[in-house]
């Protein structure tokens, strides 16, 4: 009866100290809509429906996602998966592109209305990737879509601006636009021994190449096992091509994809970043073709897979905090 | 410790919440021209004890917890400031709907459930309320519950018990304060359908911090002005307010007391346990 439940609600609240949870018996749905609304209206929070009670939290619930810089935030970021098919086939790509992968294109209709729904959802910056994104030869009216809606960055390999894609990559506003390059070390061994023999002389010569051109360039380094502690080598080269800090990218490989080792990810371990491939709306980015990681099958409507994003992370939170709090020791 | 660096105010540790509803406002008075610190008592009673003696500079009491200091310092113990929800407690005597309970009058001869002894709202004011319309202890027959002695109903736990005996036909109407009643409503109208509130009192007063002379005027008024400070509307302080119950403090208001004064007194109650 719902009387003798907000007693029990009244009682278990009573007793739990603030940001602590207790657990109250419900039978059925009329249950725990009852003590949804006493939680909501007694400044308590509601964590989880259990299939036979409810797990309340005394006090409000501060929300994680507001604990997080306002750039890592779930939809500040919009990263689109243009493609993924790739001139490399690196052996530890995280979404297995290569020559041989189906194509995955997201035409540029369809990314210029994504934009726009993206601008609308209070996405703040867009980041274009693949597959390589150049493969594209019409990639450039993406990002004229694409920057005209947002600041983007867009994340290539650097070796295919020749003959007619270069003049389109010169034709690229300079003031809305970061060409983020792969380069995965100081010098060309352990670079090519995962890209491809010769692909770092190419990369290179592409940074080189786009900060000639009067591009904002970032150049992004990914260490496998075998990276040993090169970034301190990478830092000179770096120093060298006069790259500032924020235009320098330094992150281990994750197991995912081709890569057979590395940083292990799940969606209760990774803060999302909203991602759009051909396929649907992703987790994050570095994988974006692992089943577990797939939010919906479509990117709209954009504005609920984000909301969607954001609810199940602050449930990830939740959940790590009490299990944090209520860790055993004996 | 009355002129040290800190005003050294007392709580009662009703709950565990009070640690960090205490943390908060220390906290927030720390870089003021007042900084505190707290000392948690037990119950009311070794508070006040501590307060006469001079041990801590103000106590966050209790209705009943003012009236015994300001009796036992014949009246120069003095109150600072309230809550806004302590200028407007009320006490509801609630019966099963349908049960022909309607006003006090009412109650007469039938089982009435109060709460703890030394609680005002549940128990003491109840009493008196019903003394006022001319029904004595012995025209009804009391189901008591002495469930949080030394907390003075703070805990809510003698309310809910009383709430219980009239579900459980234990009782036909329980005496429980506006907080209890108000936690209850918040499931919803329909929830509480089964009950009906036969009487409400007018408003009264509850708790208060209250100071002793030898805390000066200017410290004290320095401590208060940046308690009366503290915004609802700003982040850092709303969740100190919430857990407390308030949503603006106030500087006191003492006409609200005399309907306790006056029980505590035609009900013999001592000013210690």
């Amino acid at each position: 009866m719902s009387l003798d439940l907000t007693l029990r609600l009244i009682e278990a609240v009573n007793a739990t100290p603030a940001g602590s949870t207790t657990l109250v018996d419900v039978d059925g749905p009329a249950d725990v809509a009852i003590a949804n609304r006493w939680t909501a209206a007694t400044g308590n929070s509601l964590l989880v429906v259990h299939p036979h009670a409810v797990e309340i939290m005394r006090g409000r619930m501060v929300d994680p996602i507001g604990a997080l810089p306002e750039n890592r935030r779930p939809g500040y970021r919009l990263w689109v998966y243009t493609n993924f098919h790739c001139n490399l086939a690196c052996d530890y790509c995280c979404v297995s592109s290569s020559p041989r992968a189906a194509r995955r294109v997201i035409s540029v209709e369809e990314t210029a209305a994504l934009v726009r729904d993206a601008a609308d959802t209070g996405v703040r910056e867009l980041y274009i990737t693949g597959g390589e994104p150049f493969m594209l030869l019409d990639l450039d009216e993406r990002l004229h879509a694409a920057t005209s809606a947002l600041p983007t960055t867009v994340l290539t390999n650097g070796m295919l601006w020749q003959g007619e894609r270069l003049r389109r990559l010169d034709a690229l506003p300079r003031d809305r636009l970061t060409l983020q390059v792969s380069l995965d070390s100081a010098t060309p061994e352990l670079h090519d021994r995962h890209r491809g023999a010769g692909s770092f002389d190419r990369a290179l010569a592409g940074v080189r190449l786009a900060l000639d051109l009067g591009f904002r360039v970032r150049v992004a380094a990914t260490l496998g096992h075998d990276a040993g502690n090169s970034e301190s080598e990478l830092g000179s080269l770096f120093d060298g091509l006069g790259l500032d800090d924020d235009q320098r990218v330094v992150r281990r490989v994750a197991r995912q994809g081709e890569a057979n080792a590395g940083l292990t990810v799940t969606r209760a371990s990774l803060v999302p970043e909203v991602c759009v491939t051909a396929d649907g709306v992703w987790w994050h980015p570095v994988a974006a073709t692992d089943p577990s990681m797939m939010v919906a099958d479509a990117w709209s409507p954009l504005d609920a897979a984000v909301e969607a994003i954001r609810d199940e992370y602050r449930r990830h939170r939740l959940r790590s905090d009490i299990l944090a709090s209520t860790f055993p020791c004996a | 410790m009355s002129g040290g660096a800190e005003v050294v105010v007392g709580a009662v540790a009703y709950t565990a919440n009070v640690v960090p509803i205490w943390e908060g406002i220390k906290e927030y008075f720390a870089g003021s021209p007042a900084p505190m610190d707290f000392v948690l008592f037990s119950n009311y009673e070794r508070q006040v004890d501590a307060l006469v003696a001079g041990h801590i500079d103000i106590a966050w009491n209790t209705n009943v917890a003012w009236v015994r200091a300001s009796r036992r310092t014949d009246g120069a113990a003095r109150p600072l400031a309230m809550r806004d929800t302590d200028l407007a407690f009320q006490t509801f005597m609630i019966a099963r709907a349908g049960a022909g309970i309607d006003g006090l009058e009412s109650c007469k001869g039938r089982r009435v459930a109060l709460g703890s002894r030394d609680s005002g709202q549940a128990r003491i004011l109840p009493l008196h309320f019903l003394q006022r319309e001319g029904i004595e202890a012995s025209d009804v027959e009391l189901v008591i519950f002495d469930s949080d002695v030394g907390k003075h109903g703070d805990t809510g736990r003698s309310d809910l018990d009383a709430l219980r005996a009239v579900l459980d036909d234990q009782a036909d109407v329980a005496a429980v304060g506006g907080n209890t009643w108000q936690a209850l409503l918040a499931a919803g109208d329909e929830t509480v359908a089964a009950l009906t509130v036969a009487w409400e009192s007018e408003p009264y007063n509850h708790c208060n911090f209250t100071a002793m002379p030898s805390l000066s005027d200017e410290r004290a008024e320095a401590w208060v002005s940046h308690l009366l400070d503290m915004d609802w509307d700003n982040p850092d302080h709303r969740p100190i307010l919430e857990m407390e119950g308030l949503r603006e403090w106030k500087r006191p208001e003492l006409s609200g007391y005399d309907s306790l004064i006056e029980a505590m007194a035609a009900q013999g109650i001592a000013d210690g346990w």
